[in-house]
């Protein structure tokens, strides 16, 4: 699961691999404004066919809450 | 040549969009100015209830039955003109505004000032569209996308802002300060490149309208020119007989020169562009006292903040233009008299046309 998701990271905020660390956060260490966690989060909904509300998403903040939620 | 610009299913006679202005600048008497001069109205829902008695004690409802009664006073005179709102998504209450807007005769709200993903959540079953402004091709992408796969509907039009604008910009302050910013024509281009992609997905049309800075009717030509389906102007109409704001904001934009236009900080960390005048020297010094707060921002942090916006400009709009904010376009300068709405749009579409012939 991680590292399904490290790679939509990868690609979607352009930073490296070795910086989506479970802990990091997406805006402080990850550099993600509004627009990116917008599109972080329709990309996941596409690799994984789901729909997320719009509370959930919000309530993600660090690469932990998303793997939490999708192991749910 | 000249396109048509097609919003609501109403055809406008010319293809600009009067921009939206707050506070107390753009409302009925603007918008039916506009209309009638063949142009798209914009009321501007930032604090228009500003000069009512409650304002302070019961902000929102203040806010919405100005609302009500500017909308009124326009289609009592202009029942088929084409009228819009302008809401600003990091206003608080947001989703009251929307909801409220949903049932009024208008024909879009506009939102900026963030990204406003959920806007079409309170206008199902509405006949009121929702418009998007944004200042980025990404931005423009994303909201098509989002707004598609939520509620299976696209923007009525996208207003690409750029960095001659006025009021608050989409742009940092580092951004500003190191000239590393994206021109208005590559922002356009940019934006186009994201529309075209979904109007050819969906079979639909998308009108793409560039604002900030245009101020001539060749800037309109060549915007038009590049593909956009008309242009939003907002400045300009500032310094008009009809313009809902004070003489004396409408004098100091009319008196400013190039250097008199500067960027000032903000209470919501990105900067606003404004005329300098006592505030914005008085602001270099020291913080403002905050006298009151009626919570107008989300994103506002209301304590150490360099000043409150909603004072600040409801002060300068309603006549104190030396004390309070006088935000303004970058081309402000470019002004030299008060005219009157008619007089602007003729000069645009005749220059424009000229630039086409
Ligand atoms: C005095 C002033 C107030 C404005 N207020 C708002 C506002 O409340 N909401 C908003 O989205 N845009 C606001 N704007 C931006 C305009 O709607 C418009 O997009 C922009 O200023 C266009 O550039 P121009 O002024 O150079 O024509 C404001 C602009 C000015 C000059």
């Amino acid at each position: 699961m991680f590292e399904k998701i490290k790679d939509i990271i990868v690609e979607n905020l352009g930073v490296k691999e070795e910086e989506v660390t479970l802990d990091a956060s997406l805006t402080d260490d990850l550099g993600a404004d509004s627009l990116d966690a917008v599109e972080l989060i329709m990309a996941i909904e596409d690799e994984f066919d789901i729909s997320i509300n719009d509370s959930d998403a919000q309530a993600m903040k660090t690469v932990q809450n998303i793997v939490d939620y999708l192991n749910k | 040549m000249m396109k048509k610009l097609i919003i609501n299913n109403k055809e406008s006679k010319y293809p600009i969009i009067q921009g939206g202005m707050g506070i107390g600048i753009s409302l009925s008497r603007l918008s039916i100015a506009s209309i009638k001069a063949g142009i798209v109205g914009t009321i501007s829902a930032a604090q228009p209830g500003f000069l009512s008695k409650k304002f302070k004690s019961d902000t929102l409802n203040s806010n919405l039955e100005a609302l009500a009664r500017e909308i009124k006073t326009v289609r009592d005179e202009c029942p088929d003109g084409i009228l819009g709102v302008n809401v600003m998504y990091a206003g608080t209450n947001y989703d009251e505004y929307i909801k409220f807007l949903s049932k009024q005769e208008i024909d879009f709200i506009v939102s900026g000032a963030g990204l406003p993903v959920d806007l079409p959540k309170y206008l199902k079953g509405s006949s009121v569209k929702p418009a998007v402004i944004v200042s980025s091709g990404k931005a423009a992408k994303i909201i098509c996308k989002k707004w598609m796969r939520s509620f299976n509907v696209l923007p009525e039009f996208v207003v690409v802002e750029g960095p001659l604008a006025g009021g608050h910009l989409g742009f940092s302050k580092e951004e500003i300060e190191s000239g590393d910013y994206k021109s208005l024509e590559t922002l356009l281009e940019e934006v186009l490149i994201e529309v075209r992609k979904v109007e050819e997905e969906y079979k639909v049309s998308i009108p793409v309208i560039p604002a900030g800075g245009i101020s001539t009717g060749e800037d309109v030509a060549r915007y038009i020119e590049m593909g956009s389906a008309g242009v939003q102007v907002a400045t300009r109409f500032i310094a008009t007989e009809e313009c809902d704001v004070s003489d004396a904001y409408k004098q100091k934009i009319v008196n400013a020169r190039e250097e008199d236009v500067i960027f000032v900080p903000s209470p919501v960390g990105l900067p606003g562009r404004a005329i300098r005048n006592a505030f914005t020297d008085a602001l270099k010094t020291k913080n403002q006292k905050i006298k009151y707060c009626v919570d107008c921002l989300r994103v506002c942090a209301k304590k150490d903040i360099p000043y409150c916006i909603t004072e600040k400009l409801g002060n300068a709009s309603g006549g104190d233009a030396e004390n309070g904010l006088v935000f303004s376009g970058a081309k402000a300068y470019m002004i030299d008299r008060i005219s009157t709405v008619k007089e602007i749009v003729e000069e645009l579409i005749s220059e424009c046309k000229y630039c086409f012939e």
